[in-house]
């Protein structure tokens, strides 16, 4: 009894040190990637300046090709975005003493759901997490689902 | 052409904004958060403002019920541009006094378009 209760605590112990060193990663890999693609707006920038008036067919080529930079760019501060919630789970994943408590069970594990659920800011981000708990994964249903929306505008 | 402050976290997405609205001859400005967005908002007058939605400090729905409180604002074109697309922020975002609501990623045509549209 007393070796299956210290063999638990250690393996908890180990989840929360494995959540905490993805989250630190994450943090890390997030940091490296911005830094990148700010130049490449930059860039994109100085390209756009140096286009106008974009009269020439050349120029509007180029136009083009910039509004699908900007298009495409958009998709890297997206993927940030849903890095930075789930480096917010895990961080919270790895503080939470929930898995440690004896008697960890569903209603525990609900609360412990209910905790992370808190976290999330955006609707999308909500989506998500639910797909991941409800499913162990993010399939196509997922990517149709948030397409619908994307792009859209309404005014009021 | 119009002066715009363009308000996100984000840098790259800053860029992409200031890109695709500089490519139609506006002016733009641009603001980390909704209070710095505040801040600049009582220095400057701007003829539109285009919000992200979460941001640290001040969100994007509170700066806008905010700027509706300002009478240099009351009738301004506030344009929220955000990831979110649930018709219960979108409500949000109209009670504050939002005059439109984009979902990112944004097509730049598109906003141009739309900027010309509340313009009118």
């Amino acid at each position: 009894m007393a070796t299956a209760a210290a063999d638990t605590r250690c393996r908890c112990a180990t989840l929360g040190v494995s959540a905490e060193a993805a989250a630190i990663l994450l943090a890390f890999a997030m940091r490296e990637s911005e830094t990148p693609a700010v130049e490449l707006g930059s860039a994109l920038e100085r390209l756009g300046q140096g286009l106008r008036p974009a009269s020439a067919p050349a120029g509007e080529a180029l136009t083009r090709d910039l509004a699908a930079c900007v298009r495409a760019l958009q998709f890297h501060d997206r993927l940030m975005q849903q890095l930075a919630v789930i480096r917010n789970l895990l961080t919270r994943l790895a503080d939470h003493p929930l898995p440690q408590m004896a008697g960890f069970g569903a209603q525990r594990w609900e609360e412990l759901l209910a905790a992370l659920r808190e976290r999330l800011a955006a609707g999308s981000h909500d989506e998500l997490f639910e797909l991941l708990v409800r499913t162990g994964g993010v399939g196509a249903a997922c990517g149709a689902g948030a397409g619908q929306a994307e792009g859209s505008s309404e005014l009021f | 052409m119009a002066r715009i402050l363009a308000v996100d976290d984000s840098p790259s997405m800053r860029q992409l904004v200031k890109l695709a609205l500089s490519s139609g001859g506006h002016e733009v400005d641009v603001a980390t958060d909704g209070v710095e967005a505040l801040q600049v908002a009582e220095k400057q007058q701007f003829d539109i403002v285009i919000t992200d939605v979460n941001m640290p400090n001040m969100d994007g729905i509170s700066l806008v019920r905010e700027l509706r409180r300002r009478t240099n604002y009351r009738f301004t074109p506030l344009l929220m541009l955000t990831t979110e697309s649930t018709a219960e922020r979108k409500q949000q975002g109209k009670e504050a006094g939002a005059t439109g609501w984009l979902v990112k990623p944004f097509d730049p045509d598109r906003l141009l378009s739309i900027v010309t549209k509340v313009l009118a």
